[in-house]
């Protein structure tokens, strides 16, 4: 795939905007059409695909730090729930994916967005109590302050959560978890794990 | 008092055109997304940089392009005489912004809409230009943290005494209270981010100073350069690319 690597550092130039496009780590600048390196890594050349039609290689600088895991939508995210409320649940993201995320994104789970059948019939109480670690969804960027996220699937909602009693509750049915200390069953928006 | 003797020496026995000792180094905060240290002479200054992150307050938001908040303070111990009352005075947030200003220019803030970098510079001994240790020391910490940057912003300062023009002014030359002139430039892209000067100067004469400083921001960017090249070396070597 790449032709030759080499290390660069901010402002070198890596070809004519003619010759090459710039990827991920490198601008064009207009006023002069060169292709400029925008961060500390090493050069790679990727090849075009034959069926573009810009046959012009890809010039990357591919840097040596990684940020965090941002949520997107349509990715599945690991939440806690910090605040229910009656129409929606507030939770914070931990985990995008398989990757824990290194600052805070906060969530919401509407409640038309709880289940995927009777969602005008939803409790949110008997669905999520603060403190669970609930599987979901991003549905959207949502607004300025939280991901909208979503349950509305089998393998989507409570994955672990606490009984009023203090034990790691155990999941009975989609909808029930029971506590193993007390026997005490508790309302849950149940994700189903694995299977 | 005289600043360059007959013989052709400076105070501190540098050439009128003669830079200090300049050291750097990556990676100082442990915790920060990007950190350096950089040293000209007896000027010590550590930068930390976090983000790009979620902007904390909502009303500096910016939808199209990065917020960028820089902090600059010296350490109570860094003068000859401990400062008492150091936060929050004039001259810090003067420099603050000028240092902000300097490096919204060079980063590439469209790339990232909607979230914020902070950039935190400390002085921990000042031996005069500090305000370039601090421009230089922010670049390197951006380039640590892995932040697109159209170019890398290096600075210097020169001045004029004794009618010869002096590069890299230390606290003695520049307590002399004759002209010091701070010029940031954009090395490859050969363009200046930032021109500060507090004095009067003839034309011609600061045509020269100003020249002067300019080579020394471009033999900063060298070493600058070389730093980079050589500490992502090193992790490379590390990770066993």
């Amino acid at each position: 795939m790449k032709e030759e690597e080499e290390m660069v550092t901010p402002g070198e130039v890596l070809g004519k905007g003619t010759e090459v496009k710039a990827g991920k780590g490198a601008y064009l600048s207009p006023h002069n059409n060169t292709v400029y390196a925008a961060l500390t890594g090493r050069r790679s050349v990727a090849p075009p695909s034959p069926e573009s039609p810009d046959q012009r290689p890809t010039v990357e600088v591919i840097g040596h730090k990684a940020h965090g895991p941002v949520p997107e939508p349509g990715c599945v995210v690991i939440a806690r729930v910090t605040k229910v409320m009656a129409r929606m649940a507030s939770a914070d993201i931990m985990c995008v994916g398989s990757k824990s995320v290194r600052e805070k994104f906060s969530g919401v789970i509407r409640q038309q967005d709880v289940r995927a059948t009777e969602i005008d019939k939803v409790d949110m109480h008997s669905s999520f109590r603060p403190g669970d670690i609930v599987k979901a969804s991003v549905i959207s960027l949502g607004d300025a302050r939280a991901y909208y996220l979503s349950t509305a699937q089998n393998e989507l909602g409570v994955v672990s959560a606490e009984s009023m009693a203090g034990g790691t509750m155990v999941p009975v049915s989609w909808t029930e978890m029971q506590c193993p200390l007390t026997g005490q069953i508790e309302q849950r928006k149940v994700a189903k794990v694995g299977a | 008092m005289e600043y360059v003797s007959p013989e052709g020496l400076r105070l501190d026995g540098r050439r009128p055109m003669e830079m200090r000792q300049l050291r750097a180094e990556l990676g100082a905060v442990s915790r920060a997304d990007g950190s350096a240290v950089f040293e000209m002479g007896n000027t010590k200054v550590i930068a930390a940089v976090y983000g790009p992150r979620e902007v904390q307050n909502r009303s500096q938001q910016i939808n199209d392009k990065a917020l960028i908040r820089c902090e600059y303070t010296m350490a109570n111990f860094s003068t000859g005489d401990r400062m008492r009352k150091p936060k929050g005075d004039r001259r810090s947030t003067e420099i603050s912004l000028v240092i902000r200003q300097t490096m919204e220019a060079c980063i590439m803030t469209h790339l990232m809409p909607r979230s914020q970098i902070d950039i935190f510079v400390q002085v921990l001994q000042a031996d005069g230009g500090t305000r370039s240790a601090c421009i230089n020391a922010a670049t390197l910490a951006l380039a640590d943290a892995g932040i697109p940057m159209c170019d890398l912003v290096t600075s210097c300062s020169a001045g004029y005494l004794n009618s010869t023009p002096l590069l890299d002014l230390n606290y003695v030359e520049d307590s002399a209270r004759g002209p010091d002139v701070t010029v940031g430039i954009l090395p490859k892209l050969d363009k200046v981010t930032l021109l500060q000067m507090d004095a009067k100067l003839p034309m011609d004469i600061f045509e020269n100073v100003m020249q002067l400083a300019t080579e020394g921001c471009k033999a900063v960017a060298n070493y600058i350069r070389e730093v980079l090249l050589e500490n992502t070396k090193q992790l490379e070597n590390r990770r066993g690319v």
